[in-house]
């Protein structure tokens, strides 16, 4: 009976101007009819009766129509309201070139500390320009939520923003997971040269899957009660 | 009961105000709610109803969003403006000026 109300309506709409607005209007109009059609039915109506009612309901939808036509000609309705959206930014990329290029030059003070013959310190600069790339790139990427850039208005780009909400809510677990491995493995190279037990370092390949997906298990769960 | 349609139409702007005062709304729900204050002696036609919503969206008095339902219905939701309260404390007004004639004239 639902795909009949909807088909219903796809009929009654034939005459409606073509325009977004009545698009919406026509999605609106028939969640309201199939609303009311289940509650009829909840009351104990026959389906068939209930269709009629419902049907009947809608009144007469021509000076809906003729409003339509008028926001055509110069009479616009005002949008939905959005929240503003962020445009990708030069603060962005510069962030994101200034973590690849730390990555890149982290070797350097390595080599350089090496021919003045202090290992130790070359091997410090490089992890703390290593973690200082891959905070910048986390960082990037909690301020920025992945989202797309929607043209307001339409029903579509309601229902991407809709989706980019739940998909922030995860944005704390894909920053981790980014972090994460580089993290590890900073952290290998870091006790190997320190101790100097690379027979036993490796472990922590062993140990780095079971905390990433304890970690994931936990974040997940603080998202389920936060909701 | 067609007479009193027909006096009640024409407020039906201020009828579907005074609903959205007291929290946001979709169609449905607006229509539910006047039908159940009414017990079921009133009721709007859909189209007279969305007609009056994009009337009131034009003049200011409202403003519409896409709701999130978790479930697959996705609701438009009206919301009243500022506008839309000075409007409603306006027609209220009107309204009980023409009661308070109406009753003068029409009692003899």
């Amino acid at each position: 009976m639902e795909y009949k109300i909807r088909a219903y309506m796809d009929q009654l709409f034939e005459t409606a101007p073509r325009t977004q607005r009545a698009y919406e209007m026509k999605i609106e109009l028939t969640q309201n009819l199939i609303d009311k059609y289940y509650a009829l039915v909840g009351e104990g109506k026959e389906p068939e009766d209930a269709y009629n009612l419902t049907v009947m309901s809608l009144g007469d939808v021509r000076e809906l129509f003729v409003q339509l036509e008028d926001d055509e000609e110069g009479n616009p309705v005002p949008q939905p309201v959005y929240y503003p959206q962020e445009q990708p930014n030069q603060k962005r990329a510069m962030i994101r070139v200034l973590a690849v290029m730390l990555y890149i030059l982290s070797v350097t003070p390595v080599i350089l500390m090496e021919q003045l013959g202090l290992d130790g310190i070359g091997v410090v600069g490089m992890f703390a320009m290593i973690a200082a790339a891959t905070g910048l790139l986390v960082y990037d990427r909690i301020t920025h939520p992945k989202t797309d850039q929607p043209v307001p208005g339409t029903v579509v780009e309601d229902f991407r923003q809709w989706q980019g909400k739940k998909a922030r809510k995860k944005h704390w677990v894909a920053a981790f997971n980014g972090a994460f491995w580089p993290l590890v493995l900073a952290f290998y190279f870091l006790i190997s040269f320190a101790t100097g037990k690379w027979y036993i370092t490796w472990v922590v390949f062993l140990i780095a899957p079971a905390v990433d997906v304890i970690v994931n298990t936990l974040l997940k769960a603080m998202m389920d009660q936060q909701k | 009961m067609s007479i009193a349609s027909d006096v009640i139409r024409g407020h039906t702007d201020a009828i579907i105000l005074a609903q959205l005062i007291q929290g946001d709304s979709y169609g449905y729900k607006i229509n539910r709610a006047i039908q159940e204050k009414t017990e079921g002696q009133y009721e709007l036609k859909e189209a007279t109803l969305y007609t009056a919503f994009r009337r009131l969206e034009q003049m200011g008095c409202i403003t519409s969003y896409w709701g999130d339902e978790n479930t697959g219905a996705r609701r438009r939701y009206y919301s009243i403006t500022q506008a839309g309260l000075e409007m409603y404390d306006r027609m209220l007004a009107e309204w009980e000026q023409s009661q308070a004639l109406l009753q003068k004239l029409i009692t003899p």
